[in-house]
């Protein structure tokens, strides 16, 4: 697994890029973790995702929740077929703020 | 008259998550030779993996020097999957599903095998923590 981070504005947006699994997924929730800690708002792309198991979506039910906390925003986009069957099983869509496209999550007209 | 061989595939699986893309793949293989589309082949991976990781979060605490037993079996009508570790026995009042749409992270698991596999069950014998699930195939006409 891959992740980047760079700068759009005010906010930073998150790539991945492989699969998130229990061995992977604390190197996603140490970045996510601390870039919302120095940005106010995070978007994540779900693009280049081709796995995700429960401990990816718990990794994301744990930074939106700390984002809240420190009243921050944190949205997704792009997601891959794979994680949306997942986030389907699951039934986490409706408590994230999910967009289409990186303009969308990040408000650019 | 006996019936046909089936297949059957054994894995000696370390408790390192390290291992987990290698049986996704093989289990998502093997539905799909049964008779699966690709998104429940997908689907029965994932479920696999979650018991797998359930095993090593749990039973092994996630130390990586655990041996996990695994094994696929193509049945009369679908898919059986069969666990066995030697890790600590699971506490059967905290193996839950979480609820539908809760903001909690915990119980995810346990959910998706749920929502997966047909049925499933976790048993204690003397060869250690046994993990029994099962898919039918439904095949459409």
């Amino acid at each position: 697994m891959k992740i980047s981070v760079r700068e759009v504005g005010e906010a930073k947006v998150v790539e991945v890029d492989g699969e998130v699994d229990l061995g992977t997924s604390p190197a996603l929730r140490r970045t996510l973790l601390a870039t919302l800690l120095t940005a106010g708002k995070v978007a994540l792309n779900l693009g280049a995702i081709r796995y995700i198991d429960s401990s990816g979506i718990a990794t994301l039910i744990e930074v939106l929740n700390r984002s809240q906390h420190l009243k921050k925003e944190f949205v997704l986009f792009g997601l891959s077929p794979a994680v949306q069957e997942v986030f389907r099983l699951t039934h986490v869509m409706r408590i994230f703020q999910v967009f289409q496209t990186e303009q969308e999550a990040l408000g650019i007209p | 008259m006996e019936d046909s061989p089936r297949l059957e595939i054994k894995f000696s699986v370390p408790s390192d998550p390290r291992y987990l893309c290698v049986v996704r793949g093989a289990v998502g293989t093997l539905a799909s030779v049964i008779g699966w589309e690709e998104s429940d082949c997908r689907a029965i991976a994932l479920a696999v993996d979650e018991a797998l990781t359930n095993v090593i979060r749990h039973a092994y605490h996630n130390r990586t020097d655990g041996l996990i037993q695994l094994e696929c079996r193509e049945s009369a009508d679908g898919l059986e999957i069969s666990l066995l570790d030697t890790g600590d026995a699971p506490d059967r009042s905290k193996i839950c599903a979480r609820e539908i749409g809760c903001d909690q992270p915990g119980g995810l698991g346990t959910h998706i095998i749920r929502q997966v596999m047909d049925k499933f069950s976790y048993e204690e014998s003397p060869q250690g923590n046994r993990f029994v699930a099962s898919k039918r195939l439904r095949k459409t006409t």
